[in-house]
């Protein structure tokens, strides 16, 4: 029954494919060899353990411990290593030409497996996943989808089985639109009811939620904006899951200036969410952008996290772009933010509620077919840090192979616990374009971690990963490939 | 430095002499007329065959040799040249018989008024010289500049000139009010045509037209044209009409072209719209698809928006919050889903390499909403159970030893990042000390929380901790 409704949409769906005239298909694959590792909780008697160099208990063996009881202490050691072969393939079907003008159908599905035998990787279960798969009927007014979709605004990205109609109305520029379905999880492919969401035995819902919402767009010449109302309901109880409320909007009173902020507000919680403004400007040779946000968590309202009041933080942020000559790119930001009072200061020790972050770096295209890149990222909060650098080089020797080494050196004071790890990693990748429609990549990265910690459970979990990755597309109108990439290739958190 | 510059300068100079005089030798006869203005009074002395049907249009090389036989005049290498493929429609015979039926008899045209410069000196000769046969058809304007009506007096169209090589087809001046900016545009040369084709047919054909108008097939005065690859020999580019460089014309398109199709359709197919719009808009489906008779049209080239900044990928969420239609003209939803719902098999684009390093500080930090995109249970609780991270069931202290009283002082940490503390604890960690049914009975709710609100909104869940007594 979890599954039972993406399959038959997913059944629906192909068969119907098949008998389009047109169609496109984006196959994506991808096989890793990885390893991790991480800690072992175990125990002894109190009586057995020694005082350490440091004056605190140990094992015997060197262990740090932690004497709570009379009876017990506890320390973790070092877990075995896991070793993983993740292999992944997604499938993008876009089908159309029913012989009805604007009928399209649209499917979105991933199949994953582990091939080592330790089966360790996380997202492997089910091995078939049905993200997305709808029919879609657009005439000039109005686009109907019926099937298993996800909507997406200001609350975020949120899947359901059911159907969503939208309404133009070209003139005014607005679009109505309006969705109900059962949802999925947050953030999964798979219903809320699913045994794979639960690894810890948690509080969990015993059916799908029913969920509705509405939106209202209106675009303008100068000005978009979104006014988004969601809620979700428990069709067991009848009880809330969630209801919510966005507005959004993004106003270009001149070229090459925007003004974009918005906030969403939890009625169901009765507090303000995320909020944010940002004023941005880009000009050919430069771009920069200053803003103010708030950030807070959300939980639905079956789980009990939402009741501990997480506390938001607010922020300041800018960003600045130079392009000083041609090829050359200089970049920096920086953010700073406060948390608002926990109200849970101890006597024992005072609240930190001050973090920043800032990056800076540059890239630089030597050539049409060489370009560098470098950069230092830094960021500090209460209770955890991190900060180092990274670049890469890569060479385009023709115009269907491009080449990138790449290398970091990064210090990350664990949270909370006395560990100090330093990581350095390079590693090289080849991405071929084999033909208009194939594209082939394989990688190997080398990570060499020295985990400073004053005892024996300090971990080293140093490997080589290798990856391979296969692109593949095809499809009736395939001459119209390749198509330049539009998403950004290279990630920069 | 001065010296290499020399023979390169002679180079030069050597180059442009051979091209001038090849270029020039081909605008003047091989004869030298005017070099014998003394001895030839008259020109049917040479080429009575001109208007005489049967008799050669040239003299012969022994005619020459009377005279140049290497004692009176020194010998001579000359040989007639050979026909001349044109697109006249003139012939000599011909012209001199209509002019004599439609001319009186004493103004019968003679061979200067063609071939001799207005007020020049005898034997002056040249090829035709057009301003002088515009001249007598009554046309007052440049040869080039003529009416549209006036071309086919003189010149047969392209494609019946079937003896004109392609090399002369190449070398066809352009007329002057091909030159105007407005020409390019529908109300230039596309009215022109839509009156009369048959100037344009002078110089070119269907072909021709094809090359860049991608509506050829809808276009009349286009396949009015014959079919000729020799005018794909004159070179033309697709030019973006000024309206285009206007720096709002990006933003302003999509409205433009809902008002007027069909002068996107000029130039653009609809795959030059999907070089951008991966979602088309339904004005697309106006448009022509690419194929058989059609130009390929505009080639479009992706560009990445300004808006589109380094930092662009952390700050797109509010942007596509408030236009998502604006990110769908170029991005479709597949995109979106690899980093949205993780797609290992397109290799995340969105964190750089060695983020798995990286990701407890980022985590907890919270520059951003990790549960976008990732589920916690299935994401980060499966690893961390694996790695033996998540709390077993029953709370021991050890693992947070940093702090020697962190138990104490959760609060604040949980408070400010419980986002973090879900990733390894279950709930049920919590109401160990937090119900108020049992162990500790610590109050969780701190600034904000409103019971009542709860209380209405979702009684279940009070009931966890409270049971059937919610306060």
């Amino acid at each position: 029954m979890k599954a039972g409704l993406g399959w038959a949409l997913l059944l629906l769906v192909a068969p119907a494919a098949g008998r389009a005239q047109e169609y496109l298909v984006r196959l994506d694959s991808r096989v890793q060899s990885v390893s991790y590792r991480g800690v072992q909780k175990d125990s002894l008697l109190a009586s057995q353990v020694v005082t350490g160099p440091s004056g605190g208990p140990e094992t015997p063996d060197g262990y740090a411990a932690s004497c709570t009881g009379l009876t017990y202490c506890y320390f973790f050691r070092a877990g075995p290593i896991l070793h993983g072969g993740p292999f992944m393939t997604s499938a993008d079907l876009t089908a159309w030409g029913f012989g009805v003008h604007g009928l399209s159908l649209h499917a979105n599905a991933r199949v994953g497996a582990d091939l080592s035998s330790a089966d360790v990787w996380p997202g492997t279960e089910p091995a078939v996943q049905l993200v997305e798969g709808y029919g879609e009927y657009a005439a000039e007014r109005f686009t109907a989808r019926l099937g298993r979709q996800i909507e997406r605004g200001r609350l975020g990205y949120y899947g359901y089985d059911g159907g969503r109609l939208a309404y133009r109305f070209p003139k005014q520029g607005l679009t109505a639109i309006g969705y109900v379905g059962l949802g999925l999880a947050r953030g999964s492919a798979l219903p809320v009811t699913s045994d794979v969401l639960n690894p810890l035995d948690d509080f969990q819902p015993t059916s799908r939620q029913l969920l509705a919402g509405g939106a209202v767009e209106w675009q303008s010449r100068a000005v978009d904006a979104r006014l988004d109302y969601e809620r979700e309901v428990d069709r067991d109880t009848r009880n809330f899951v969630s209801e919510r409320m966005a507005l959004s909007a993004t106003i270009r009173p001149l070229t090459g200036w925007s003004l974009t902020g918005g906030a969403d507000y939890d009625i169901a919680w009765g507090w303000w969410g995320n909020a944010d403004l940002t004023l941005r400007h880009s000009q050919t040779r430069f771009g920069g952008a200053v803003g103010i946000r708030r950030y807070r968590p959300y939980f639905d309202l079956w789980s009990l996290w939402g009741v501990f009041s997480p506390a938001p933080y607010s922020a300041v942020n800018g960003s600045l772009w130079v392009s000083p000559v041609r090829g050359l790119t200089l970049r920096g930001g920086g953010e700073r933010y406060w948390y608002s009072d926990a109200e849970a200061e101890t006597p024992l020790l005072n609240e930190e509620t001050e973090g920043w972050r800032w990056n800076a770096g540059a890239g630089y295209s030597i050539s049409s077919a060489v370009s560098v890149d470098g950069g230092y990222q830094a960021e500090f909060g209460p209770g955890a840090a991190s900060q180092g650098v990274d670049g890469s080089l890569s060479v385009r020797p023709t115009n269907a192979m491009t080449l990138t080494a790449q290398a970091g050196h990064l210090v990350r004071p664990l949270e909370y616990r006395v560990e100090d790890p330093a990581l350095t990693w390079y590693g090289l990748s080849i991405d071929l374009q084999a033909t208009e429609r194939l594209r082939l990549g394989v990688g190997a990265t080398r990570y060499d971690e020295d985990r400073k910690r004053p005892d024996a459970s300090s971990i080293n979990w140093s490997q080589t990963r290798v990856s391979a990755t296969l692109s593949w597309l095809f499809g009736s109108s395939a001459d119209r490939l390749p198509l330049p990439p539009a998403v950004r290739r290279e990630g920069r958190r | 430095m001065r010296l290499p510059s020399i023979p390169l300068a002679a180079g030069l100079v050597i180059l442009l002499g051979a091209f001038g005089s090849v270029v020039l030798h081909q605008d003047r006869d091989t004869f030298d007329h005017e070099k014998h203005r003394k001895v030839f009074p008259e020109c049917q002395g040479c080429h009575a065959g001109i208007t005489e049907t049967g008799r050669a249009v040239y003299p012969s090389p022994e005619s020459c040799a009377t005279c140049h036989d290497g004692s009176v005049e020194k010998k001579v290498d000359w040989s007639p040249p050979p026909a001349r493929p044109s697109n006249f429609r003139f012939t000599h015979a011909e012209h001199a018989r209509e002019s004599g039926e439609k001319l009186p008899a004493d103004s019968a045209l003679a061979c200067p008024a063609c071939h001799i410069p207005s007020g020049a000196t005898w034997l002056t000769v040249r090829r035709t010289i057009s301003a002088q046969c515009l001249d007598c058809h009554g046309v007052q304007t440049a040869h080039l500049s003529a009416p549209d009506t006036a071309c086919g007096t003189c010149h047969f169209p392209l494609a019946e000139a079937t003896a004109l090589p392609e090399e002369r087809v190449a070398q066809f001046e352009k007329p002057p009010s091909h030159d105007d900016t407005a020409f390019l545009s529908s109300k230039g040369h596309g009215e022109q045509a839509n009156r009369s084709t048959l100037s344009c047919s002078i110089c070119h054909a269907r072909d021709f037209c094809v090359g860049c108008h991608v509506n050829a097939p809808e276009v009349k005065a286009i396949q009015a044209l014959a079919v000729d690859s020799r005018s794909l020999a004159i070179k033309t580019e697709l030019k973006a009409p000024a309206s285009h460089q206007e720096s709002r014309f990006l933003s302003q398109h999509g409205g433009k072209a809902k008002k007027d199709s069909g002068s996107c359709a000029y130039c653009h197919t609809q795959e030059s719209c999907m070089a951008c719009h991966r979602a088309p808009p339904n004005v697309v489906l106006l448009l022509p698809a690419s194929g058989p008779g059609r130009g390929i049209g505009a080639r479009i080239e992706r560009g990445r928006p300004a808006s589109h900044s380094a930092d662009f990928v952390d700050k797109h969420g509010p942007l596509a919050g408030s236009s998502p239609g604006t990110c769908s003209a170029c991005h479709e939803r597949a995109e979106c889903l690899e980093c949205h719902r993780p797609n290992a098999g397109a290799a995340g684009n969105y964190h750089p390499a060695g983020f798995l390093t990286r990701h407890p500080a980022t985590a907890f930090n919270r520059e951003a909403e990790c549960a976008e995109c990732h589920n916690q249970a299935a994401f980060c609780v499966t690893c961390h159970q694996q790695a033996g991270l998540v709390s077993p069931g029953n709370l021991q202290k050890g693992y947070h030893d940093a702090s020697g009283v962190f138990l104490l002082n959760h609060g604040t940490a949980a408070r400010q990042n419980i986002e973090t503390c879900v990733a390894c604890h279950s709930e049920r960690d919590c109401l160990a000390c937090h119900s108020a049914q049992s162990g500790r009975r610590f109050n969780p709710h701190g600034p904000g929380f409103d019971a009542e609100r709860m209380k209405r909104k979702n009684p279940q869940t009070c009931a966890a901790c409270h049971g059937n007594a919610i306060p």
